[in-house]
């Protein structure tokens, strides 16, 4: 009995355990998506973006239409809430729109899961890679609106998405437009040109339907968009006043002149500016073409216009024509780049020589450029060639620096140097012509130095020698001029009244005078008053002793010895 | 006895090159001129945009990816000083000294990157990080209702990402 329930209880545990299993096994088979009775789970599902556009596409893994819905959320990689796409609620088809949904960030990860519904059975979440928004956009056709001339189609492209877009704020003006345009009767001579968002297609034929189509490049991120819808146009007739051609600007000194051609007389003539920049903004700007001043109502075809007019950069330069018949319409632009116009002036090199084995080059600007443009914006470097005058050798070496030495020359040696600017990483290569040539001879070398060094030494070694010869005379010189005996009171006395005739030379009253009473204060003041005749000496010479008073002294010393001596000599 | 010429220049594109570091330096003070001072009221309404320094950590090639970056910064300040919907408070002549400032730093750029490896280079994750950050300058932009106040909370963030670079380009320059 027990035995029986027991087998029973087996039995029916072995029949549950089968039931779930054979459920399971339908189940998994079903989760498989090998058909079935239960819910079905959406297979290859893929996301498009096309600009703020979102969509949703997914395969439904059975093929009968049954009554099953699909319902996806979302949510931001990180977090743990997620939230339902709108428009991908509840919906039977197998795509669905949910480009309501106000992502604040494009350049976030997002997750998507989507799962399948029917009645109360749902299937498990098939959840998407996660992906960023704007990596996975494509960029839609543009918006293109056209206006034609008789020679020309005027582009105004606005941007793929709406002006509020989100995945493209950033990018709005890094657009490239490439336009594929073909006469309607033949569609055979195509023509595909790269255009701005506000740009003209020149070179057309008058009276002509013009097909054309715009697609939308981000070239940095090698994305290409879809191409517009095909628009076609007829330019109109040809223009009775036709548009003046072949524009060229060119520079000279402090003046750019502007030329064209034109086939009729009588016409008067006006050119506008822009700034280039302009043409890469979306919209019209067609109010911001300004007139070129001096260049307005002309009747010949050419104007000139200062050069400070237009300060460095990037310009678009058009001419129009008017004359009795009405005004024609505008010329073709031409580009105009100021730093192309821009002329370098040669710099101005001196050259020093500071050692016999070096040459020091100092390169200057010259006056002429002392303002302009190019030396405050555009740093210059210089091209300097070099050369020994004898030989032909020369070395070319770039510059940066204004001031710079050339070592190891050889002494006594003349080299010339010669330099141009030019400006520093420059593509178009832009110089100025060459300066002056200049040369400098470099200093003497080491044999001269030696020689100076043995004059010097000579020179040391002639000083005493020479002060000796300079004592030697100046003993002569006090003996002629400065007898060294010192006469007794009396005896100056005597002399004051006859003054010693020295044999070289016969000396004033006056000098003799000095002596006497120079030499002894006391003497002085005696004299002083004794002595009428003296006194105009005496005061004089007093004034004298105080104003030299030790070269008198001196002179008295050795006046006394030579004439001691003098006096000796008499005596032998 | 050979010749021997002292400092001879190799033509080597430094960082950024010469021009385009002082046509940015010449931006920075035509940005700073704008307006005199920033209004004490605006702020309160100042924002942090958490300019990307992670610039920094990124590994070899460290160079070529600070090119680049500055290129696509000095075109993301473009966009945003010349934008149609532009009510600010300065003046006309210094917003255009700004505009043609700003295209000529942008035309120097690619220079000093070259163009070459800007169009090879697929979009790295540096890139992303500072499309966030133009991101929420210009939804603060469009928050705000391009406010003056906006305006110059902007122009401030604007001059502090140009002064980061250069910096930064100086510093790495140096090394």
């Amino acid at each position: 009995m027990v035995q029986s329930v027991k087998r029973k209880q087996g039995w029916h545990l072995l029949q549950c355990l089968g039931k779930v299993f054979s459920w399971r096994a339908s189940l998994s088979w079903v989760l498989e998506g090998l058909g079935g009775e239960a819910n079905l789970k959406p297979e290859n599902v893929e996301i498009h973006i096309i600009d703020d556009n979102f969509f949703l596409k997914w395969n439904s893994s059975s093929e009968s239409v049954r009554n099953v819905t699909f319902s996806a959320d979302y949510q931001i990689l990180g977090t743990d809430n997620w939230k339902k796409l709108p428009g991908c609620q509840n919906t039977t088809s197998t795509n669905c729109n949910f480009s309501s949904v106000e992502l604040k960030n494009v350049f976030e990860k997002i997750e998507l899961r989507i799962r399948a519904e029917e009645g109360n059975n749902t299937s498990i979440w098939y959840e998407v890679e996660p992906f960023v928004p704007f990596l996975e956009a494509q960029i839609g056709p543009p918006d293109v609106h056209l206006e034609a001339e008789d020679k020309a189609i005027i582009l105004s492209i606005s941007p793929p998405g709406t002006e509020d877009s989100i995945m493209w704020a950033t990018d709005r003006l890094n657009f490239r437009y490439s336009v594929v345009i073909w006469k309607n009767s033949s569609s055979l001579e195509e023509r595909t040109e790269t255009v701005f968002p506000e740009d003209k297609i020149y070179k057309l034929s008058p009276e002509i339907t013009y097909c054309l189509k715009v697609k939308a490049e981000l070239p940095l991120q090698s994305r290409v968009g879809y191409y517009s819808p095909v628009y076609c146009i007829n330019t109109t007739e040809r223009h009775n006043v036709p548009s003046p051609e072949n524009i060229q600007i060119n520079a000279d000194n402090q003046v750019f002149v502007l030329k064209w051609d034109y086939p009729y007389e009588n016409t008067t003539f006006r050119a506008q500016w822009l700034r280039a920049f302009f043409k890469k903004i979306p919209g019209k700007h067609s109010g911001k073409w300004k007139q070129i001043l001096n260049c307005e109502n002309v009747t010949t075809t050419r104007c000139v216009f200062p050069r400070n007019a237009f300060p460095s950069g990037i310009y678009y330069v058009r001419v129009q024509a008017s004359n009795g018949n009405g005004t024609s319409f505008w010329s073709e632009e031409k580009k105009f780049y100021i730093e192309m116009k821009t002329v370098i002036f040669p710099p101005v090199i001196s050259l020093k020589s500071i050692t016999d084995d070096s040459l020091h080059v100092s390169v200057g600007a010259s006056e002429e450029s002392e303002n302009t443009s190019v030396n405050q914006l555009y740093p210059l470097i210089y091209e300097v060639i070099f050369w020994e005058n004898t030989s032909n050798a020369e070395r070319k070496v770039l510059e940066k620096r204004t001031e710079f030495t050339f070592l190891d020359l050889k002494p006594l040696t003349v080299y010339c140097v010669k330099a141009r600017a030019l400006i520093e990483n420059d593509r178009r290569n832009k110089s100025s012509s060459f300066s002056d040539t200049v040369c400098e001879k470099t200093k003497p070398g080491d044999t001269s130095k030696t020689w100076l060094k043995a004059g010097i030494c000579t020179a040391l070694f002639s000083i005493p020698v020479v002060i000796y010869v300079v004592r030697l005379f100046l003993r002569c010189v006090n003996y002629v001029f400065f007898p060294s005996s010192k006469p007794p009171s009396s005896v100056d006395e005597y002399f004051s009244d006859q003054p010693l005739k020295n044999l070289l030379l016969s000396t004033s009253e006056e000098q003799t005078e000095r002596c006497f009473i120079i030499e002894n204060a006391s003497i002085i003041t005696e004299i002083e008053e004794t002595n009428e005749i003296d006194e105009v000496h005496k005061k004089y010479n007093s004034q004298t002793s105080q104003d030299s008073g030790n070269y008198s002294n001196e002179d008295e010393n050795s006046g006394s010895k030579i004439s001691e001596e003098f006096l000796q000599q008499d005596s032998v | 006895m050979g010749l021997f010429i002292t400092g001879i220049l190799s033509l080597d594109c430094n960082l950024l090159n010469v021009r385009l570091r002082r046509v940015t330096w010449q931006n920075l003070r035509l940005l700073r001129r704008m307006n005199n001072s920033f209004p004490i009221e605006c702020l309160q309404e100042s924002k942090a945009f958490e300019l990307p320094q992670e610039i920094l950590s990124h590994s070899q090639p460290l160079k070529r990816n600070i090119k680049e970056a500055f290129y696509k910064m000095s075109r993301q300040a473009f966009h945003i000083f010349t934008q149609d919907t532009f009510k600010p408070t300065w003046e006309e002549t210094h917003l255009s000294q700004v505009q043609v400032g700003l295209d000529h730093q942008l035309r120097e750029a690619p220079l000093s990157a070259g163009e070459e490896t800007l169009r090879s280079s697929s979009p790295p994750a540096g890139n992303l990080e500072l499309r966030r950050y133009f991101n929420r300058i210009d939804r603060f932009l469009k928050d705000k209702k391009r406010s003056p106040c906006a305006w110059e909370i902007v122009r401030m963030e604007i001059r502090r990402c140009f002064y980061f670079f250069q910096k930064l380009t100086a510093l790495l320059r140096r090394r």
